[in-house]
């Protein structure tokens, strides 16, 4: 019996996977356990394991190609077993297709030459050849320049595909302009007949559209995405999961969460002090040093407790708002691919020691892109820090579905006025990014009083 | 050949399969001393006697019926209903009790029986003398159901059908029975069920159209070959099973299809057509598939509305020019 593996959710914000590599071959014995690939996931690489025994049938996708969460990616089952009806049925996008299949009764008949890939035969480019099965890339639904759909033919749409031709460059002449045969092959003659024109300089191509190699003549109203220098113009790279994330989600909070942002000078002097000496005691008895990040953490985390709205979410779809009975502090962290905010919880519970040391793991790990969802999963309130690039202060979005984060901007030494003197000081700036439906402008404002009495008076932060 | 009216070739089916087999009979109303309503059964009565050649009372559902009660004991009836809208009257039979038997009865029962008889509308007669019954009986798993359009597959298909060890439904057209066109005298000339017939040739539009839609289809042909268009004709013979293949090898090569069907267009033969079409050769159509049909009311009594009601040639050329966008 079969049994088809499917692209597991591995997060909770996962819509979909890459299989970035396969670390078993077709053919190949696994058990339950077994590593059968590396997935990509939005978060981090998660290996994916075989749950059950037999034979890795078939790699129904490729290395490096994306797909969403419960579509097919590979059949495990007993040799020589004929899955074509798992197979043929895996909506794949144009993957499998991409290796030749061989045909599963040939399997054990290997003495024979390997099987010639089935080739779809050269469809006619008029339409009135036999009939194949029809093209299995699904055909875009292409629009013109002002983004409406384009109409055209089914047989008009095969043959425009079968020549790599773009509807929106052909005028169609059928009812409310769709685009028929005749169009599309009136427009091929006119391209091949005419002369290998000079490239004429062209809007800048958008990033989605293919680039057309050939300019074409004969519609000079109709845009064109050539551009004449295009191989120097820019370098592509695929998106990855971990940018689509970003993506979606900050896109996502900007636009539904209301912004707004109260920005707080800390006076950080007593802090710098206190941390000095704790890390005096550290140092002695072998413990992890504690950054002023870690301060702040702490300091956050007390605060929290105090202002519940702002260790809150706001839950439209349920009609609620969640106040958060625990304190879950993302702390983003800069890693090579974009950035992740691993977890520390129950942070208002810890000692300033085990946040440093928790902290430093989670960082590490995160950079290694070795964490567990679990581990940057269900933060209730988040922090920025960017003071290490001498930023001295900054805004940032929200990282939903909380209702606020705390953006940390350099320690700078700068002068202040104390009993009427101008004295050197150490002051940070933090900005805080409140969602309004949730934390209304008073709200906030005490919380970042609250957490900037914490730091002013850090001895409290170690009550 | 020899050139037969079609109800003459019908006759020759139904003497030369009767000569064959003793067990087949000829049961309907007016069949036997009155050479049948439409004169198809003529001779038939002396030829065969009256043991074979059978006058019923006027009850469809009883001579249907009993019909099917001889074919499940071996014996072959071929049940002339006067015309098919007096079928309804055996509705229950005809739908119900003949395509079941053998499925009910887990094999154990053949019900090779033929319902025969004028189907469609024919002039001025009325709302309930003029229906299309093909849409109805080829929904009813177990019943194939055969519709010919000339003399010599009216001949052919018979046959073809009283051999059958299932019931058929045949459908003929009152407005038929006296064309006149070639037959093959080849001896013991059968058609298969199921099987299509490309009647004319061409590349640009194909026509779909059985009955007496298929010599509208003809016209239009000739009308569309005056303005430079080929239309390829294929009458389906057989609506059920349908011979799809050929229609759609067809539009692979035209791109463009026109059915015409005079039922009503609602759940029509016409439908089924479109839709197997679309599923298959989807991405050869260069245009919607249009259809020639009569509107979805009952059909008129006055002659110019009927002329109105009834799909024509001009019609069915002016939808062959709008798939060819040469409106």
């Amino acid at each position: 019996m079969a049994i088809p593996i499917e692209m597991p959710k591995l997060s909770d914000t996962m819509e979909e996977g890459v299989l970035s590599a396969w670390l078993v071959d077709e053919g190949e014995e696994v058990s339950a356990g077994d590593v059968l690939a590396q997935v990509e996931t939005d978060k981090a690489t998660m290996d994916l394991e075989a749950f059950d025994e037999g034979v890795l049938l078939k790699q129904v996708i490729g290395e490096g190609d994306a797909v969403p969460i419960g579509e097919l990616i590979a059949v495990i089952g007993e040799a020589g077993e004929d899955i074509s009806d798992l197979v043929d049925d895996a909506g794949g996008d144009g993957a499998a297709a991409a290796e030749p299949e061989p045909d599963p009764d040939a399997e054990e008949a290997s003495a024979e030459p390997a099987p010639e890939p089935e080739v779809e035969p050269e469809p006619e480019p008029s339409g009135d050849g036999q009939l194949s099965e029809r093209t299995p890339e699904p055909v875009p639904a292409e629009t013109d320049a002002e983004g409406r759909r384009i109409k055209a033919s089914p047989l008009a749409r095969r043959i425009a595909q079968e020549h790599d031709l773009e509807l929106a460059q052909v005028d169609g002449s059928g009812p409310e302009g769709r685009i028929v045969r005749r169009d599309v092959e009136a427009h091929i003659e006119a391209q091949e007949a005419a002369p290998a024109p000079e490239p004429t300089p062209e809007p800048e191509p958008t990033p989605e559209s293919e680039p057309t190699p050939q300019p074409e003549p004969s519609v000079p109203e109709a845009p064109s995405y050539a551009m004449p220098d295009e191989e120097a113009a820019y370098e592509s790279e695929n998106i990855s999961q971990m940018r689509k994330t970003i993506a979606r989600r900050l896109a996502e909070s900007k636009y539904s969460a209301p912004h707004y942002y109260l920005t707080v000078d800390i006076d950080v002097e007593r802090a710098i002090e206190v941390r000095e000496d704790l890390n005096e005691l550290a140092e002695e008895q072998g413990r992890a040093k504690i950054s002023f990040n870690d301060f702040i953490t702490k300091a956050c985390a007390l605060s929290l407790h105090d202002h519940p709205y702002v260790n809150a979410a706001y839950r439209p779809d349920e009609g609620e708002i969640h106040k958060h009975n625990r304190v879950h502090i993302g702390i983003a962290v800069a890693i090579d691919e974009g950035l992740i905010t691993p977890v520390i919880r129950d942070a208002d519970r810890k000692g300033l020691s085990e946040l440093a040391r928790e902290t430093r793991a989670l960082a590490e790990r995160a950079r290694d892109r070795d964490l567990e969802p679990e581990e940057f999963e269900g933060a209730t309130f988040t922090t920025s820090n960017l003071g290490m690039f001498g930023i001295e202060e900054f805004t940032a979005i929200i990282n939903p579905p909380n209702s606020a984060i705390l953006a940390i901007g350099e320690i700078r030494d700068t002068p202040v006025v104390e009993d009427g003197e101008v004295v050197p000081g150490k002051r940070m700036k933090v900005t805080l990014s409140c969602d309004h439906r949730v934390v209304d402008g008073a709200k906030g404002a005490h919380f970042l009083d609250t957490v900037k009495s914490y730091l002013e008076e850090p001895m409290n932060l170690l009550l | 050949m020899a050139t037969l009216e079609f109800r003459t070739a019908l006759r020759e089916a139904m003497t030369e399969e009767m000569e064959r087999d003793d067990d087949i009979f000829l049961i309907g109303e007016e069949v036997a001393e009155y050479d049948g309503a439409y004169k198809v059964s003529k001779g038939m009565l002396d030829h065969f006697g009256s043991d074979r050649v059978i006058d019923s009372p006027i009850s469809e559902l009883g001579f249907a019926g009993l019909g099917i009660g001889a074919a499940m004991n071996g014996l072959r009836p071929i049940v002339e209903f006067m015309t098919f809208n007096f079928s309804f009257v055996a509705f229950d039979q005809v739908i119900n009790n003949a395509p079941n038997m053998r499925y009910m009865s887990g094999g154990q029962f053949d019900v090779p029986i033929v319902f025969r008889g004028p189907n469609g509308a024919a002039g001025q007669l009325g709302a309930t003398h003029s229906n299309s019954t093909e849409a109805l009986y080829s929904n009813i798993p177990g019943l194939k159901v055969v519709s010919p359009s000339v003399p010599d597959d009216g001949k052919g298909l018979l046959k073809t059908a009283i051999r059958d060890d299932d019931p058929v439904v045949f459908l003929e057209s009152e407005l038929m029975y006296g064309m006149q066109r070639e037959v093959s005298e080849e001896s013991d000339y059968t058609i298969p069920i199921g099987s299509a017939r490309v009647a004319r040739e061409g590349d640009d539009v194909t026509i779909v159209a059985h009955s007496k839609s298929y010599h509208i289809a003809m016209d239009a042909a000739e009308t569309l070959e005056e303005q430079g268009y080929e239309a390829e004709v294929i009458d389906p013979r057989t609506i059920k099973p349908l011979d799809i293949e050929t229609i759609v090898e067809s539009v692979v090569k035209t791109n463009r299809l026109v059915v015409i069907d005079e039922s009503t267009p609602f759940t029509s033969v016409a439908s089924e057509i479109t839709h197997q079409v679309q599923d298959r050769a989807f991405d050869y159509l260069d245009a919607p598939i249009l259809r020639v049909t009569a509107p979805d009311t009952p059909a008129p009594y006055a002659p110019n509305l009927m002329d109105e009601y009834m799909p024509g040639a001009d019609e069915t050329v002016d939808k062959c020019l709008r798939v060819l966008y040469a409106e």
